[in-house]
């Protein structure tokens, strides 16, 4: 197998394809072309989740999970801004519980830049984004504690968790919080279904921002993106079909294996 | 209409209090720990995976061992590692123990190689060396793969790794046979495979948490790992191929009671379940 | 010409020469005066091109140093020899923002004990507990240097290991194995077979279970390991299921998140994503 520090043809093809479908499809939809999202559970239950803490009159809490600045957070980060944006119309509370400092001035600035948004900068808090601790386990139990004194009614986890997420939600659990979570990496899974309300699997969670907020953008991306879920699903098919068919040392099954 | 009384046994058994259940659970693992049933632990395909890739390392090459654990999963990789070790002496392979994340692991993985090595009369710099905590995650590895020396710099001790014997004549990767992984982080295995295995072929072997380990299968399966730990399970089956029930062994014993009892809660909860709604049907027919 | 020359030499990895350090660092300075400057003058939409513009730069890097064809041995393209420094500044820059997470950690807690707000006491023993292990674990540092400073005095040492070795290391695996308990009783409230598909799931995570541990093994070690129905000894079955159940279920999950991953990178990278960082869409 050749070395993969560089892309070989194939991946280049391959890259290059697949990002322009995905872009293709989102200035199709920009131009105003249809686009249909099914129904994804967990997303829908948000909003019920934000109107609760507002009939209850306590605060939100959000973690935007573990991970530094990635995609996963930049996308918690979109969902996050949703909230706040349906939490400041009711005048609800929203307190972001951070643990990694990388991800702090970024969640700060999108906070703020969402109560602007929903036209009630005055509701904005520094003090309600916070910095809980960069160790995992003193993250997990710094955001229990914030739940527990804060009283709130209602818990999103968005993002990378890992072992702390099920810290996070028994004890959410236990405090009588509504939980919606969501998180692409499929070993907490389990916990969360187990522990919340909704959860949100795997690439849903990808889908979610276009799902909130139908923005067409985000739908044509989504749509692209199963287009080119279609291909690569077709594409094993092949290398299955290839494989079988000529062997694993045909020059064509090397090829698409990422050799050569 | 449910007329059900919501106080009937049925009913109470399913939500038993969680006090009881976590007090049940500390009972277990007391009792246990206490008084063992030891049972026969039967070696997977996955270990013995590692066990041989150990055993295949040619006797000119290294073995890197990249303790990326702290104590909050040391349960299971402190017995990983240990294994790992004993394998390695017992081969007269020599090793290596680095760490990118979290730097409390190398300490810990430094005090388990000090007591392996005395058992086996093992030095340190000749038959296994600590290359200390690295900081850099992607930039350390893409180093280590084109000068072993220079990425690695200095020891844990603060010596230049150039000054010990068993580095005399490692260059590149190319000089090391073997990698094996012990983690609890996710993403260590992706860096791994994309920067070392991929480019320079070189074999991986990982040690994993119970949690994390069914997202790895897939790598097992395309070869690019030569076997898998699977938390203190993996440790305990190691520990029988190495001949040196530890701590795993006394692990597993605890564990095996520990999932008798969810599995009998879970039992216990559904009865409750079926029979109410049993109960339920009958009354409305 | 001579001019242009050695303003290329700048860009140059190279040892560290002093007076090439100095040179790249006033350069840094002066790149982020000026992107600072045009980021308050420009108009809205101006700094949205600006922002744009510095997004793509950034994010072509990577992309451009893995797709550039390369050539030799180690195979190298024009900006691979690049990989390492620019690593190393996003490292830097990240490592900045530590600073910004522990002055939010002494803002909130600050203000709970300026204030006497309930619980404040908590606040003071973070302060004191931050202020404990800055200090002994940098004496600590000291110590462990290759030729330790003789003016360091060693009585700190047992401080620093009943602060690592006897708070902070037990204390993280305490509240792991929290989780053993937490598992127990979501497992149990959780887990009802209300479906066809809860009870094959149910049935799954028995085999898996028991498969993990030797009392599985036991329960089924009279089956012979050379049998032909082998395949039924729990602890083959367990690892059966992990290998040809979970792991194509795995790899489509991953599948998906690894395409969504390159959707939203994408659409970050063409800054096509304005409603949610940027500005409202239109």
């Amino acid at each position: 197998m050749g070395s993969l520090e560089h892309a070989n043809w194939f991946m280049r093809i391959a890259f290059f394809a697949m990002s322009a479908i995905i872009v293709g499809s989102v200035i199709l939809a920009q131009r105003g072309r249809a686009m249909f999202i099914r129904r994804i559970p967990g997303l829908t239950a948000i909003e019920d989740a934000v109107g609760r803490a507002t009939e209850m009159g306590r605060p939100i809490l959000f973690s935007p999970g573990l991970d530094g600045i990635n995609i996963v957070t930049l996308q918690a980060l979109a969902i996050l801004t949703y909230i706040i944006k349906l939490a400041a119309a009711q005048a609800t509370r929203v307190i972001v519980a951070i643990r990694s400092p990388t991800v702090y001035p970024v969640a700060e600035e999108s906070t703020r830049e969402a109560y602007d948004a929903a036209g009630r900068p005055e509701l904005y808090r520094p003090e309600d984004v916070r910095f809980i601790s960069d160790e995992q386990f003193a993250y997990g139990l710094g955001t229990v504690g914030v739940m527990a004194r804060e009283h709130v009614a209602t818990n999103f986890l968005f993002g990378g968790f890992y072992a702390e997420s099920l810290i996070l939600t028994e004890n959410g659990r236990a405090l009588g919080a509504v939980q919606v979570a969501g998180c692409p990496d499929p070993t907490q899974i389990p916990f969360f279904i187990a522990t919340c309300d909704y959860v949100v699997i795997g690439d849903e969670y990808y889908a979610a921002s276009a799902y909130l907020t139908r923005e067409p953008t985000l739908t044509g991306s989504l749509v692209g993106q199963d287009i080119v879920k279609a291909i690569l699903i077709a594409l094993a098919a092949v290398g299955i079909g290839l494989t079988t068919a000529l062997g694993p040392g045909h020059f064509l099954t090397v090829w698409l294996g990422g050799g050569g | 209409m449910d007329r059900s009384p919501e106080g009937s046994f049925w009913h109470r058994i399913q939500r038993i209090p969680r006090h009881y259940i976590y007090l049940l659970l500390a009972g277990v693992v007391a009792w246990q720990l206490l008084f063992p049933i030891r049972l026969p632990v039967v070696p997977s395909s996955a270990t013995k995976g590692v066990y041989d890739a150990i055993a295949a390392v040619p006797d000119d090459k290294l073995v890197v061992i990249s303790t990326d654990w702290d104590a909050s999963t040391e349960a299971e990789t402190a017995p990983q590692t240990q294994a790992i070790m004993h394998a390695c002496f017992q081969h007269r392979k020599r090793f290596a123990i680095m760490n990118l994340q979290p730097p409390m692991g190398v300490k810990l993985a430094n005090d388990l190689a000090e007591e392996a090595a005395r058992e086996y009369g093992a030095e340190y710099g000749v038959d296994w060396c600590n290359w200390g905590y690295k900081y850099g995650y992607e930039n350390v590895l893409m180093a280590l793969g084109k000068n072993v020396p220079k990425a690695v710099g200095d020891d844990f001790y603060g010596k230049p790794v150039t000054e010990l014997p068993m580095m005399e004549g490692v260059a590149d990767i190319k000089d090391v046979g073997l990698v094996v992984i012990v983690t609890g982080l996710s993403a260590m295995t992706e860096m791994w495979i994309g920067l070392i295995q991929g480019p320079y072929g070189t074999p991986l072997a990982t040690a994993y948490t119970a949690v994390m380990a069914p997202i790895y299968y897939p790598y097992l399966d395309s070869g690019q790992m030569k076997g898998m730990l699977v938390g203190a399970k993996g440790a305990a089956e190691l520990e029988v191929l190495v001949d040196r029930p530890g701590k795993a062994s006394d692990i597993m014993n605890v564990q095996s009671w520990a999932h008798v009892l969810i599995i009998a809660l879970i039992i216990v909860g559904n009865l409750g379940y079926l029979l109410a709604r049993g109960r339920r049907g009958e009354r409305a027919s | 010409m001579a001019l242009l020359r050695s303003v290329w030499s700048l860009f140059q990895p190279a040892p560290n020469r002093g007076v090439l350090l100095a040179a790249i660092v006033l350069a840094a300075i002066i790149s982020v005066a000026i992107l600072y400057a045009l980021h308050r003058t420009l108009g809205p939409r101006g700094r949205r091109w600006l922002i744009a513009l510095v997004t793509f730069l950034a994010g072509l890097f990577f992309g451009l140093e893995f797709f550039w064809p390369v050539k030799g041995d180690p195979a190298k393209n024009f900006l691979t020899d690049w990989i390492e420094p620019v690593s190393t500044m996003i490292a830097i820059i990240g490592a900045f923002t530590v600073g910004l997470g522990i002055y939010s950690l002494c803002q909130v807690h600050g203000r709970n004990v300026a204030q006497r707000r309930p619980g404040w006491h908590n606040s003071l023993t973070f302060f004191a507990a931050m202020l404990a292990m800055l200090v002994f674990g940098l004496w600590e540092h000291y110590l462990h240097l290759p030729q330790p400073l003789p003016e360091v005095v060693p009585w700190p040492k047992g401080i620093y290991e009943i602060l690592f070795n006897g708070l902070f290391a037990p204390l993280q695996a305490a509240t792991f194995s929290l989780l053993a308990f937490y598992i127990a009783s979501a497992a149990y409230r959780a887990f009802r077979i209300r479906t066809a598909e809860a009870g094959l799931m149910m049935a799954a995570a028995f085999i898996v279970m028991l498969g993990q541990v030797p009392f599985g093994a036991w329960l089924t070690s009279s089956i012979p390991v050379d049998a032909g129905w082998a395949f039924f000894r729990l602890e083959v079955l367990g690892e059966w299921v992990m290998r040809w159940l979970n792991m194509p279920a795995q790899r489509g999950i991953v599948f998906g998140v690894a395409i969504g991953a390159l959707a939203m990178s994408l659409r970050i990278w063409l800054s096509l994503e304005r409603g949610t960082f940027f500005t409202e869409q239109s």
